[in-house]
């Protein structure tokens, strides 16, 4: 049976639309999360760094469960059990508002959240002891030591990681499309439905996930090299 | 101006520091020097609470060092403290690593900071390295830079901790001519070192500790003409710094 | 909560067996654990083709690996799911479909556990092979790799924690396992999603955080024992 690879039919009118939709949708997705992930990736930081126990074992509750639950199902839980938790109205304009973009969007950037607090965390935990004496010997006490000295190079050190997670949260938009998220995947499996060209519609969403993400990638080893300081 | 009054401290059951007492008056440079283990690291470090006692008192003119009222950060910006292995900020060019404190801390503002930094460099004979990141000095420039660090936040005395170890040999000369000037303007310090050299030249009182205790006490040239001493058996020893 | 456990503790468990294919927990386990094992000599290969002088071994590898990484896992499911009915000639079900995704995706990232573990060892230990007159082969198979994987046994079990986590997107081609048998229930219950979701992930959790917790006390014995580092972990 002979098969004819056929990209014009599947990038054409209606079918491009629908691509370029979902392109759209995944950029969106992502942004939103990535934004969301960040702010709270902060502030779980910020909380760590207060010698309370009870707040210690909160956040790290909160690491562990994003990191051990299947994303999938922490969109599950959000998408299908809050609402359920909620009152009516709540429901109602959840609905009416794109309700599964942002419940996906919630899981997901609260689900990166976990790692980026850890990827700090990691970045201040490799900042050497004499640092902290050295700053204090000059005389700044521990928010100036943390302002001025520790957090700008822990920073440093922790945007190659982040730059990773963003490959991560980018990858994990494609997850969203199983609660009916229109975005790249779930527009690619129906371009595929309505064409039959199985093959040439995955190949496109496939070669665009590829250019993103290598674009990603390039971005932080990159940004690893021009960010690397020599220590002592 | 810095006294020790039967300082204690132990790390677990170790003691570092047993009943050391002593004193350092305004524009004396006392060195202390030991061998490994002597305590005479931790105890320059306790005089900046970098390591806490748990016995008898530090004091900086008569105050208490560990007493309620004192503002720690404070009296930290009296006392210059020069580390071995430098400690310099990477992420801040070496005039940077100079002026943060002086805008930070001082309220300088960033051209009168800079001036005062450029100031310092110039007085460690690294005037232009000014804008370098501290990834790019050697060693012995590294070392000056913080030497220049501490000076800018005008001390009333210079601590060094072994300033001189982590250098490579033709390095060290510069870093002890630096503090030789110091020395000679009229600072108060105290060094803990092994240059024995620079102790002879500079030191108002040699202080030699073992296990934790002063052992002996005493000017250069007494401990060198006596040949009983201990200090004098340990100079013969370790003396890296006779041609210095 | 609890009812909804003791009503459908053999679903979660076991999916609709034996009225059915083998499902939930178990076909979870049985996925994750095969897709581990057969997925492992590709990651052998496919490690030391990175590490290779050859550059007609090195490079295809290093894009073989930043492919499988640059892509989501859903699309090579994706990918499985409609070509390997093609390639093997007959009907492949959901199971199977998921084995051959997860083998392709986890060959690329254990490749990389193991090229760092190869990698952390210190050069002193294939020069001394070197020296003795052992080849390439030897010096690998007997020397290199035993110790690489030794050191890496934590972030290998951190894969495998991983890999658990990946066959959830059996769901999404009605694979019969722990996520898709969650699904059937409340499509049964329809009222109490947040509990059947939560139980779900409770299970999850339970699960993953055990391993995990293992993975990390093997760490540490690493540590202590050999005096060496473990490669550069992958754990926290």
């Amino acid at each position: 049976m002979g098969y004819v690879f056929d990209l014009g039919s599947v990038l054409s009118g209606q079918y491009l639309n629908w691509f370029l939709i979902g392109i759209a949708t995944t950029f969106a997705l992502t942004l939103v999360a990535w934004c969301l992930a960040m702010a709270m990736g902060i502030t779980l930081t910020l909380i760590r760094m207060i010698p309370f126990r009870p707040l210690e074992w909160f956040v790290a509750l909160y690491v562990e469960y994003h990191r051990n639950v299947p994303l999938l199902v922490q969109i599950f839980v959000w998408y299908f059990g809050v609402p359920s938790l909620l009152p009516r109205v709540a429901r109602q304009w959840i609905n009416a508002h794109h309700g599964e973009f942002l419940l996906a969007a919630i899981a997901l950037g609260l689900a990166a959240a976990a790692y980026v607090a850890e990827d700090i965390r990691s970045g201040i935990r490799s900042i050497p002891r004499a640092q902290y004496e050295a700053s204090r010997s000059i005389g700044f006490g521990y928010l100036g030591t943390m302002g001025y000295v520790v957090l700008p190079q822990a920073l440093r050190i922790a945007v190659p990681p982040l730059i990773n997670q963003t490959l991560l949260l980018f990858k994990n938009t494609s997850l969203a499309m199983a609660i009916g998220v229109g975005e790249l995947t779930y527009r690619t499996r129906e371009v595929e439905s309505y064409t039959f060209k199985t093959f040439e519609a995955f190949a496109v969403a496939t070669a665009i996930y590829l250019t993103v993400s290598f674009a990603i990638m390039a971005l932080g080893s990159y940004s690893g090299r021009r960010l690397k300081l020599e220590t002592r | 101006m810095i006294r020790f009054e039967n300082v204690e401290k132990r790390f677990g059951q170790m003691r570092a520091l047993a009943d050391v007492s002593g004193e350092v008056k305004r524009g004396e440079v006392k060195v202390l020097v030991g061998p490994s283990g002597s305590g005479k690291s931790t105890l320059i470090r306790t005089v900046t609470r970098l390591e806490a006692i748990q016995g008898g008192r530090v004091l900086i003119d008569d105050v208490d060092i560990a007493s309620r009222g004192v503002n720690i950060n404070k009296l930290r910006q009296r006392v210059g403290f020069v580390f071995q292995a430098f400690n310099l900020f990477p992420h801040l060019s070496a005039i940077g690593n100079i002026t943060l404190g002086l805008t930070k801390l001082r309220g300088m503002s960033k051209p009168a900071a800079r001036e005062r930094g450029l100031e310092e460099l110039s007085r460690v004979g690294l005037a232009e390295k000014a804008d370098e990141m501290p990834g790019r000095l050697s060693g012995g420039q590294k070392q000056r830079v913080a030497i220049a660090r501490s000076l800018a936040m005008d001390p009333e005395v210079m601590l060094f901790d072994e300033p001189t170890s982590a250098l490579d040999p033709e390095m060290v000369g510069e870093v002890l001519a630096a503090m030789k000037r110091l020395a000679a303007g009229g600072m108060t310090m105290i060094c803990v070192t092994h240059e024995m050299g620079f102790a002879r030249e500079v030191a108002d009182e040699i202080w030699f500790m073992e296990a934790g205790r002063v052992i002996e006490r005493g000017k250069p040239s007494e401990i060198s003409a006596s040949p009983d001493s201990r200090l004098a058996a340990f100079l013969r020893k370790t003396d890296t710094g006779a041609r210095r | 909560m609890i009812e909804i456990i003791q009503n459908n503790w053999l679903l979660f468990l076991v999916g609709q067996y034996p009225h059915g294919p083998i499902g939930g927990l178990t076909m979870t386990m049985f996925m994750a654990t095969v897709s581990l094992a057969l997925c492992f000599p590709f990651a052998i290969a496919l490690a030391l083709a990175r590490l290779s002088s050859h550059r007609w071994l090195r490079l295809p590898a290093t894009a073989i690996v930043h492919t499988v990484r640059g892509l989501p896992l859903i699309m090579f499911i994706f990918w499985a799911y409609f070509f390997s009915p093609l390639v093997i000639g007959r009907a492949v079900g959901g199971v199977e479909t998921l084995i051959i995704a997860l083998v392709v995706y986890e060959a690329a990232y254990l490749s990389e556990i193991i090229r760092a573990g190869i990698e952390g060892l210190p050069k002193g230990q294939t020069e001394a092979a070197t020296a003795l007159g052992l080849g390439y082969w030897p010096t690998t198979l007997k020397i290199v790799l035993p110790q690489a994987l030794h050191n890496m046994l934590p972030s290998m079990v951190s894969q495998f924690v991983s890999t658990i986590k990946e066959t959830s997107l059996g769901y999404v081609i009605s694979a019969h396992e722990l996520t898709f048998a969650a699904a059937q229930v409340n499509n049964v219950l329809l009222t109490q999603p947040f509990e059947v979701y939560g139980i779900l992930a409770l299970t999850y959790f339970a699960l993953c955080f055990a391993l995990t917790s293992l993975a990390r006390f093997i760490e540490r014995r690493i540590s202590t024992s050999r005096g060496g580092t473990p490669g550069v972990a992958v754990l926290a």
